[in-house]
């Protein structure tokens, strides 16, 4: 219980340093934090094997690509706040709503707990042995699909950051969604304005 | 198991809910994406959670679900590359990542 | 008694459908054609009538009763059995020849004073639809034949004195005659319901058979004849509901000696002469109506003092006269009534087309303060307005002399207002006469005697009128003098005119004082009527109008004037009123109008603007939607959710 008590806090402290820290690295570097602890919260829901590909895939691949492309773009993110008055405190409330009701749901349409002896028996631990037979035998079509999937996403992340054939002062044409650049006009127009389209 | 399935459940809706709050209160594009990432993530908590709690009834809802949530990780890579690429893409030329700046956007 | 067509004198029946034809032709052809054809196609009209109308009234000399007919079932229901008739005895005969021969005249007058006015079919179409409708009231055998003449001459008085209406002050006259006319059109109505209901019928001969069976001062009987009291009074101009006949003059002066003079000014006394066993067996409402009309007489006698238009004078000569009419039938003086709107409407529509000659040779003047020595000028007009001056002020052996001591013997020995002050009447009656002898010279000298005050160009073209205007003068001033003979005093002579009314009308019992009382009656008229005259030759020939002018120019005058302040009093209590209420209306209808529409435009723009919000293609906007509603789901599964 005691485990649960801080691996809790700690997640929800990272959290709330993602929505809030100003610097994104530091954000970034928050979540990361998280990201940790729900690993070690997955040790202790038994899923060891998840516990791993947690640390390794999403805190050593993911984040990394994140702080990669937050040093690209130079990310700032104090920017003026005045386009859309009202909308803080409304995602303050929804989130507050959204969370009571769901804590509500879990505590009241409580089930019957299991045995932790069979609990341990079925799933041997979240042994990746256990995962592997998940994965090949009832999950096999999804395995496949994430293959592909994979496939895609590679691909089509390396077309999107290709430039087509362009001038040495980096005015591409088409490329990307482009938001309607002209020649030089629009960017300026675009920046800050936030105006209506 | 003197930690109830509940409570992680409960843990998992409050991470959500800060996610999602940071997906609406952040500016940057980036930020937002790091917001749903966090969202995706209390989504995984829930379903180890009751993938453990099944895993008392039932002899292969256990595995399965963690199996799930395994995929649900390989799925996350892939959006992220994609979402990178893309908000690359859109803010390589310009000098914010401000997302209300892409109400200009033509679809 | 019921007629047949093969009896001469129902076909008086027709009367009323000459005139209605003439009404059509010129209404629908009169403007093609060319003047005086409007004209001529009115008169022939009218004259049709004239002719059946003589030969009814020679078929029923001798006779006793009348002729009834009836034409045709209107409405028979349960209790209550309508139909239209028309009953020809002694009383309509009089009324019919009186509407026939004066009207005749009058549009004969007509043709040459409405020459050149470019409305001339209208002008004809309207006055013979107007002697149609008074024809129709007269000849009616029930009351709600009645009511239909009723209201036509209404409604043609209002066209008619809003002839020319496109100045405004015509047809605000027009429309006040209406307005205050609907006012005893009410009463109309609801004395009918009344009578319905207490008699189960509206056939005049059968109330008036029932009207002996109630209880002699019956409270129903009075009620309905205080009700029909009410509508003689709106039509025929009694106080207080008298202020629409001055404005009335705004119409041309042919119309005011025709309707406001002869005719439908009479149709208040027609109606209650009709319903006279009825009223003969209610003596309060017998004597309501008597004091109406003395104080009516009275009030306007005063108020014809300090006119200054010669109309305006006349009007409130026709006013005070017709009171004289309603004290006669309300101390049951049916028969003096009766005589005195025949005398009557012979001297008045005299003055009033002297007048109108006046008028049309001065073009339009109207003021008498501009007027004078015309007599000189327009011998023909200045003689016959004479005969009718002195005719109206009961200058012994014309014919207004005998109409009113018939009326003024009958108030002193009536029985049946005895309890309800009737030799006060009488006094206030005789003072009356006194004025109107005193207005009357007052308005023949200002006008015909004394120094001419034209202006100088009114006097370079000043002429008489043409025979066609002169004539009728000429056979109105005849009649003037010579009807009274008609009816003379029947405590001494014999009353042709009492005995052939007699049949159609109450007779109510008299007193019979010794013959000297009678004969100190006829020469307290003379007296007075003489001290009137006098008087007013005193005042305008001998001091030249000196003492007149003080007493006129101070405030009393100018409050005579004003028709002693009963346009005041009614423009203050309900045309005020009434004006601000619609003029609050007619913001309140435009404001709710513009409000209202731009509310609707407001709000669907408004509306239209916050869903547009939504479109603002800001993603964090969308995404908070999608948030919120996550949100409510959520909270909507915590509420209902599947619990075991």
């Amino acid at each position: 219980m005691a485990t649960f008590v801080v691996l809790a806090v700690v997640m929800v402290v990272g959290a709330l340093g993602v929505v809030l820290l100003k610097q994104p690295i530091h954000a970034a570097l928050s979540l990361v934090g998280t990201l940790l602890a729900l690993a070690i919260t997955y040790v202790t829901l038994e899923a060891t094997f998840l516990a791993a590909v947690q640390v390794i895939v999403y805190a050593g691949a993911i984040m990394v690509l994140f702080l990669f492309v937050l040093m690209l773009l130079n990310v700032q993110d104090a920017g003026p706040r005045r386009s859309l008055p009202g909308l803080r405190w409304a995602a303050y409330a929804a989130a507050v709503v959204t969370a009571t009701a769901i804590a509500v749901v879990a505590f009241w349409d409580g089930r019957p707990a299991p045995d932790p002896a069979v609990v341990s028996l079925h799933l041997q631990g979240g042994s990746a042995g256990g995962i592997g037979d998940a994965l090949f035998g009832e999950l096999l079509l999804a395995f496949h699909l994430v293959g592909v999937l994979l496939l895609t996403g590679v691909v089509g992340a390396v077309a999107l950051v290709q430039r087509r054939a362009e001038s040495a002062h980096g005015a591409p044409k088409g490329g990307g969604l482009g938001a309607g650049r002209d020649a030089s006009g629009t960017k300026a127009h675009a920046l800050g304005s936030g105006g209506r389209r | 198991m003197n930690v109830p399935t509940e409570a992680y459940v409960a843990l998992s809706a409050v991470l959500f809910a800060i996610g999602a709050m940071g997906v609406l209160v952040r500016r940057s594009a980036i930020m937002v994406f790091l917001s749903v990432e966090l969202m995706l993530n209390a989504a995984n908590l829930a379903i180890v959670a009751y993938a453990r709690h099944w895993a008392g009834f039932d002899a292969l809802a256990g595995l399965t679900g963690q199996t799930v949530v395994f995929i649900v990780l390989a799925v996350a890579a892939a959006e992220v590359a994609v979402g990178l690429a893309i908000l690359i893409a859109i803010f390589r030329d310009r000098a914010s990542t401000d997302v209300d700046g892409l109400a200009e956007v033509r679809l | 008694m019921n007629g047949t067509w093969s009896d001469p004198v129902a076909w008086a029946a027709l009367a009323p459908l000459f005139a209605l034809a003439g009404a059509l032709a010129n209404g629908f052809f009169g403007r093609r054609w060319r003047e005086p054809l409007p004209g001529v196609v009115a008169g022939v009209a009218v004259g049709a009538a004239f002719v059946v109308s003589a030969i009814a009234f020679v078929g029923l000399i001798g006779r006793d009763a009348g002729v009834a007919l009836t034409l045709w079932s209107f409405l028979p229901v349960a209790g209550l059995d309508v139909s239209v008739g028309v009953v020809i005895d002694a009383l309509s005969a009089t009324f019919l020849l009186v509407i026939t021969g004066v009207g005749l005249l009058i549009h004969v007058y007509s043709v040459d004073y409405m020459r050149d006015d470019e409305e001339n079919a209208r002008y004809f179409a309207l006055l013979n639809l107007f002697v149609a409708s008074m024809l129709v009231l007269v000849l009616a055998d029930s009351l709600v034949l009645v009511f239909v003449g009723w209201e036509g001459v209404g409604v043609c008085s209002y066209l008619l004195i809003g002839f020319w209406f496109r100045k405004k002050a015509n047809a605000d006259a027009g429309r006040k005659a209406f307005i205050v006319n609907r006012i005893g059109d009410a009463g109309f109505v609801l004395a009918s319901f009344l009578a319905a209901a207490t008699f189960g019928t509206l056939t005049i001969a059968e109330i008036n058979a029932q009207a002996g069976t109630f209880a002699f001062g019956a409270g129903v009987l009075t009620t309905i004849g205080l009700l029909y009291l009410v509508a003689a009074t709106g039509k025929s101009a009694q106080f207080p509901l008298h202020v629409w006949l001055p404005d009335a003059m705004a119409g041309p002066t042919p119309v005011s000696a025709l309707i406001h003079a002869a005719t439908m000014v009479t149709a208040g006394v027609y109606l209650i002469a009709r319903l006279s066993p009825l009223y003969a067996q209610a003596p309060a409402a017998s004597a309501v109506v008597a004091w109406v009309g003395v104080l009516t007489a009275l009030i306007a006698a005063i108020a014809a003092l300090a006119q200054t238009d010669i109309k305006r004078i006349l009007a409130y000569s026709t006013i005070s006269q017709l009171g004289f009419m309603f004290v006669a039938i309300g101390v049951g003086a049916y028969a003096a009534a009766v005589f005195h709107v025949f005398t009557h409407a012979f001297f008045k529509a005299l003055l009033f087309l002297a007048a109108g000659s006046v008028i049309h040779a001065l073009h339009g003047e109207q003021d008498v303060r501009r007027m004078g020595g015309l007599g000189r000028r327009m011998r023909l007009t200045g003689a016959t307005a004479l005969i009718g001056t002195l005719a109206i002020s009961g200058v012994p052996l014309l014919s207004g002399f005998f109409s009113k001591e018939a009326i003024l013997g009958g108030t002193w020995n009536s029985t049946l207002v005895e309890d309800y002050g009737s030799r006060l009447l009488f006094v206030l009656l005789l003072a009356t006469a006194g004025l109107t002898a005193f207005y009357m010279f007052r308005w023949y000298h200002r006008v015909f005697a004394g120094p001419s005050r034209l202006t100088k160009d009114a006097a370079a073209k000043v002429h008489e009128s043409s025979p066609l205007m002169t004539v009728p003068l000429m056979l109105l001033a005849a009649f003037a003098a010579l009807a009274g003979f008609l009816g003379l005093p029947s405590f001494a002579f014999p009353n042709w005119f009492k005995d052939w009314l007699a049949p159609a009308l109450a007779q109510v019992p008299t007193l019979h004082p010794p013959l000297w009382v009678e004969w100190l009656l006829v020469l307290a008229s003379v007296v007075v009527a003489a001290a009137g005259l006098f008087a007013g030759w005193w005042i305008y020939e001998r001091g030249k109008g000196a003492i007149a002018a003080k007493a006129g120019g101070g405030s009393l005058g100018r409050f005579a004037e004003g028709g002693l302040g009963f346009d005041a009093a009614y423009r203050a209590a309900a045309v005020g009123p009434a004006e601000g209420v619609a003029g609050g209306l007619a913001v309140a209808d435009r404001d709710l109008l513009d409000r209202g529409i731009a509310a609707g435009v407001t709000t669907s723009s408004l509306i239209g603007r916050a869903v547009a919000a939504w479109q603002s293609g800001y993603v964090r906007l969308y995404a908070l939607a999608m948030f919120l509603g996550l949100a409510a789901l959520a909270v909507v599964a915590a509420v209902v959710g599947g619990r075991p």
